[in-house]
């Protein structure tokens, strides 16, 4: 069934079919949408699942936590500072490996207050050990929380859905949503081999001393290893059950592309049309789209730019002090390679500013007329300083 | 504790995914964490404690919040065989202690007390389980005190007879308290109820008089309880003039059906509940009454609200004012000279004593004067082994006099002198009358029945019966205002009781203070905190973070505590909103 949908309504048709059983959430500009959907799916009768009420996304974090220890498949949405405040529920719902599904829309954060698109929310929370998918359109959007569940579940590691605020969460799309039947026959359901149980009562989460907390985290780090194949695997078992394949990352005209653009998100978007039209201008240029961010995609990364001259990364996003992430980390990922490009990273888009085909083709022709990339990020389409 | 070793992993291979027990935890008791444990405990409510009559006023309430009005007027009648009376003339300390006063209003407690004695009488009285004892009380005196001790003694299974020397039973409460205050039906119907369960009343019998105290002295115990009908004299001239009237006797003769002729203007002399009584009892004879008291109104033993209501029908009271002599004219009464007084250092009771302003004498013509100075008791008639001073006889803590099978209670015996202290020193010769002829020792059961620290005693908790809702268990610290938990109580406006009019008042005895209406008593009812004592309301049960408060079993009410996993975090018994738990160190 077709139906025009804002990014945010098919996050919440996402969680529906997913058939969650609880969900808890704290409004926040731009995700309320999502959680109002689902709080009136929950009352109309469409969905059997507990809609919790609570006075913070601290809470709303901490009670997913909680409901996914019991064994029952939770839900939750946020932005910008909302995230910022779940951050040390983070760490624990990655660390309890419980297989957690929320969707991040990406907002600036302040000050000042801007409730606009912009990755450094989900960006800072690079760290906490979740699972991040970067979005590029609504129907994205739907596929992917349905994906995250599956992909959850299979390594035990909780998965951020992110997307841009506006950009996609308040943009109305054609969006295919699949039968309740098909998403059933294709993602079972959550059956954990351990749950909070006072028949056979356990301690969780408890206190681990060093000769064994290393290993712990090890194992942390092993399961996003794994997820990368996971990632892949259920993205085209996916394909082959809706029509609709992923993966880790896409790529357009890379073979054998000289240049290759690099983006994540909305701006992806763009991207493509300003490729396609180089292309035909006869400029050997191609498009990666990085869809998930962690765990990264070292590998195929490598394989895509190993040969490459010039490498382009746009970020909706900086480190302080730093520069672009995506581009500090597919420098990262490429840094071993003895045959490997030039990175030129720039920063554009911040707050919800558009990142236009005529903007990007003006980082590429700035590009083409360099002789190298400058030792920090370049940023796009700022006002004269005089 | 447990019998597990603890598990060495060599390899990532054996280690849990995350961070989980590798086996069950039911051993593992988290109990062990607490060092101060939380009790179910009733403690006292300050009504409770209060009342002279040893009602169990929160519980009677908690029954007649449910509707249940029939069982709270039986509930009452465990203690106290008067709500109808106490339900009209008790200046209700209960309502001064409630905790709701430092919170809005206190509970309408007195006018509960009487909607529930407007149930139809029960057949019986509260069973008590006492076999026919065969013993005899020979009560003398037929006022609250000795017929709520006749009243409990027959419970109790002896044959108590009450000896009145008067033509009808009642004593203060038929001949003292006048029909506007106290109907005489209403009174009458309690008075029947009570010899309907056993209690012999022989009227017309006046002790030393009509019956000698060797007969009375024939029974198994005896308990006296004669009341002050002798009216104290104000000792200055001309007091035996026409015309001026004792207090108490003007009343007796208004309640026998009989009023003197008084004249336009009557002027009574005195503070107390008589002179406002009888000041009341002339505006409703036609005349116009002034009161004149030495102190001022601050010092007034009368009960505030029957001051209000003298004053609202047109009552005039003059403070700071003396007689000191009174005119005549022919040998018949003319007027009375007063004078002005000022208030001095305080005197032994407490109050400040008037002192005569000289030179501030003052004369008012009047045609009756009825003197109201307080009463004493006539006991002229007593064998010299009953010993009493300054008019009273002489008591020891539960009511005993110097012979050791004589009691005595009521005005007779008490500094204190209302109906509900009356009742209640009814209740404490009831219960140490039967102790007395088990030939038990009552100095160590007082402290078991004596509500609260310093209330008056209970007769259910003397039959072991426990308080009479059966959850309060003995004496135990009062719920003060700020043990309680206000989080949980909304504010509420105390509902009022309507008067008769006031042109209907001039003319006529009917009774001024209408009940509470019946809608509005469970209204009222429910506004009660319940101090101490647990309702139900699962507070409790749903803030314990442990789950460790449970519910007991089907068709049982309260909670018990899982003290497996009971932390001792206090949760609970903070979130009480009556003080009804307590945390405590453990046994």
């Amino acid at each position: 069934m077709k139906k025009v949908l804002m990014g945010n309504h098919a996050a919440s048709w996402g969680a529906k079919l997913s058939r969650v059983r609880m969900i808890a959430a704290y409004p926040i500009t731009p995700q309320t949408h999502i959680v109002e959907e689902l709080s009136e799916m929950c009352s109309d009768g469409r969905l059997d699942a507990k809609f919790l009420k609570v006075e913070s996304e601290h809470s709303a974090m901490a009670s997913v936590i909680a409901s996914e220890t019991t064994g029952v498949r939770s839900f939750t949405a946020s932005s910008s500072n909302g995230l910022a405040l779940m951050h040390e529920m983070l760490h624990w719902a990655a660390g309890a490996r419980l297989p957690i599904v929320m969707v991040n829309v990406n907002r600036a954060l302040a000050p000042g207050w801007n409730i606009w698109a912009d990755q450094g929310d989900s960006l800072a929370q690079r760290d906490t050990g979740w699972i991040q998918i970067y979005v590029e359109d609504n129907q994205e959007v739907l596929d992917s929380v349905i994906q995250g569940y599956r992909i959850a579940e299979q390594v035990n590691l909780p998965v951020m859905v992110c997307y841009d605020a506006f950009f996609l969460s308040h943009t109305y799309e054609p969006v295919d949503i699949p039968d309740q039947e098909s998403v059933d026959s294709w993602l079972p359901s959550f059956e954990p081999d351990n749950f909070l149980d006072p028949e056979n009562p356990k301690a969780y989460y408890g206190l681990v001393m060093p000769d064994n907390y290393m290993e712990m985290r090890y194992r942390l780090q092993q399961a996003h290893e794994a997820a990368k194949r996971v990632v892949s695997e259920v993205g085209n078992s996916f394909g082959n059950h809706f029509g609709r394949p992923y993966d880790l990352v896409e790529t357009i005209h890379c073979d054998d592309a000289e240049t290759v653009l690099i983006t994540s998100s909305s701006a992806t978007s763009p991207a493509r049309l300003v490729v396609d039209k180089l292309r035909d201008a006869g400029r050997k240029i191609g498009l990666l789209k990085m869809r998930v961010f962690r765990p990264f995609p070292t590998e195929i990364v490598q394989e895509i730019l190993g040969n490459k001259k010039t490498a382009i990364v746009i970020d909706r996003n900086c480190s302080w002090g730093k520069g672009g992430i995506f581009a500090d980390e597919i420098k990262g990922a490429i840094n071993n390679l003895s045959n490997r490009p030039m990175v030129y990273s720039f920063i554009a888009g911040l707050g919800g500013r558009g990142i236009t085909p005529d903007l990007i083709e003006d980082i590429v022709k700035q590009v083409e007329n360099s002789e190298s990339p400058a030792t920090s990020s370049e940023w796009i389409g700022l006002k004269p300083f005089n | 504790m447990s019998d597990e070793k603890p598990i060495t992993y060599h390899n990532l291979g054996e280690m849990p995914e995350y961070v989980i027990s590798e086996a069950s935890m039911l051993w593992n008791k988290t109990g062990t964490w607490r060092y101060l444990a939380p009790r179910y405990l009733t403690q006292t409510p300050p009504c409770n404690q209060q009342c002279p009559a040893g009602n169990d006023v929160e519980g009677f309430i908690r029954l007649m919040e449910k509707g249940a009005i029939a069982e709270a007027a039986q509930l009452i009648r465990e203690e106290n065989p008067f709500p109808a009376v106490c339900g009209r003339v008790c200046y209700h300390p209960c309502e001064t202690g409630c905790n709701r006063t430092q919170f809005d209003d206190p509970v309408a407690i007195h006018s509960l007390e009487r909607v529930a004695a407007e149930q139809p009488f029960p057949a019986t009285p509260p069973e008590t389980g006492r076999p026919d004892s065969g013993k005899t009380v020979a009560i003398i005196g037929s006022g609250p005190s000795g017929l709520t001790a006749a009243y409990h003694l027959a419970r109790m299974g002896h044959q108590p007879t009450v000896y009145e020397a008067l033509d009808e039973p009642g004593g203060l409460l038929r001949y003292g308290i006048p029909a506007y205050r106290l109907p005489r039906n209403i009174l009458k119907a309690e008075v029947d109820h009570i010899t309907s369960c056993g209690v012999k009343i022989i009227c017309g019998k006046r002790a030393g008089v009509d019956i000698s105290w060797s007969d009375l002295n024939k029974s198994d115990a005896v308990f006296i309880t004669v009341g002050v009908h002798r009216n104290r004299r104000l000792e200055i001239p001309a007091e035996n003039t026409a015309g001026i009237l004792p207090g108490l006797g003007f009343l007796e003769s208004v309640a026998g059906g009989t009023p003197p002729r008084l004249g336009q203007h009557v002027i009574v002399i005195g503070g107390g509940n008589t002179a406002i009584d009888s000041a009341r009892c002339a505006l409703r004879l036609g005349s116009d009454v002034s009161i004149y008291y030495h102190r001022s109104r601050d010092e007034m033993p009368a009960f505030e609200e029957e001051v209000n209501e003298a004053l609202k029908e047109g009552v005039k009271i003059h403070f700071l004012t003396q007689p000191v002599q009174f005119l005549t004219d022919n040998q018949h009464l003319a007027g009375i000279q007063l004078r002005e007084t000022r208030l001095g250092s305080p005197d032994e009771s407490g109050r400040r004593r008037p002192e005569p302003v000289p030179g501030s004498e003052f004369d008012i013509p009047v045609n009756t004067i009825i003197t109201a100075i307080g009463e004493t008791a006539d006991l002229d008639w007593l064998p010299p082994e009953i010993s009493h001073e300054n008019n009273r006889i002489t008591i020891n803590l539960f009511g005993q006099t110097s012979l050791e099978k004589v009691f005595a209670g009521g005005d007779a015996a008490l500094t204190e002198h209302n109906v509900t202290t009356a009742i209640g020193s009814g209740k404490l010769a009831a219960c140490a009358i039967d102790a007395f002829l088990h030939n038990q020792d009552f100095t160590g059961i007082m402290p078991r029945i004596t509500i609260g620290e310093t209330g008056a005693v209970s007769v259910s908790r003397y039959l072991n019966h426990g308080d009479a809702h059966k959850k309060q268990g003995g004496p135990g610290k009062v719920v003060s205002f700020e043990d309680l938990n206000l989080a949980y109580f909304r504010k509420s406006a105390r509902q009022k009781i309507t008067t008769l009019d006031f042109n209907n008042r001039s003319s006529s005895f009917e009774e001024v203070n209408n009940g509470l209406s019946g809608e509005v008593t469970v209204i009222e009812a429910k506004r009660c905190f319940h101090c101490g004592v647990c309702t139900d309301c699962d507070n409790c049960y749903m803030f314990c973070p442990d789950i460790a408060i449970l519910k007991k079993g089907p068709g049982e009410e309260g909670y018990r505590i899982n003290m497996d996993y009971c932390k001792g975090c206090g949760i609970c018994v903070n979130e009480c909103p009556r003080a009804a738990m307590i945390m405590e160190k453990e046994q």
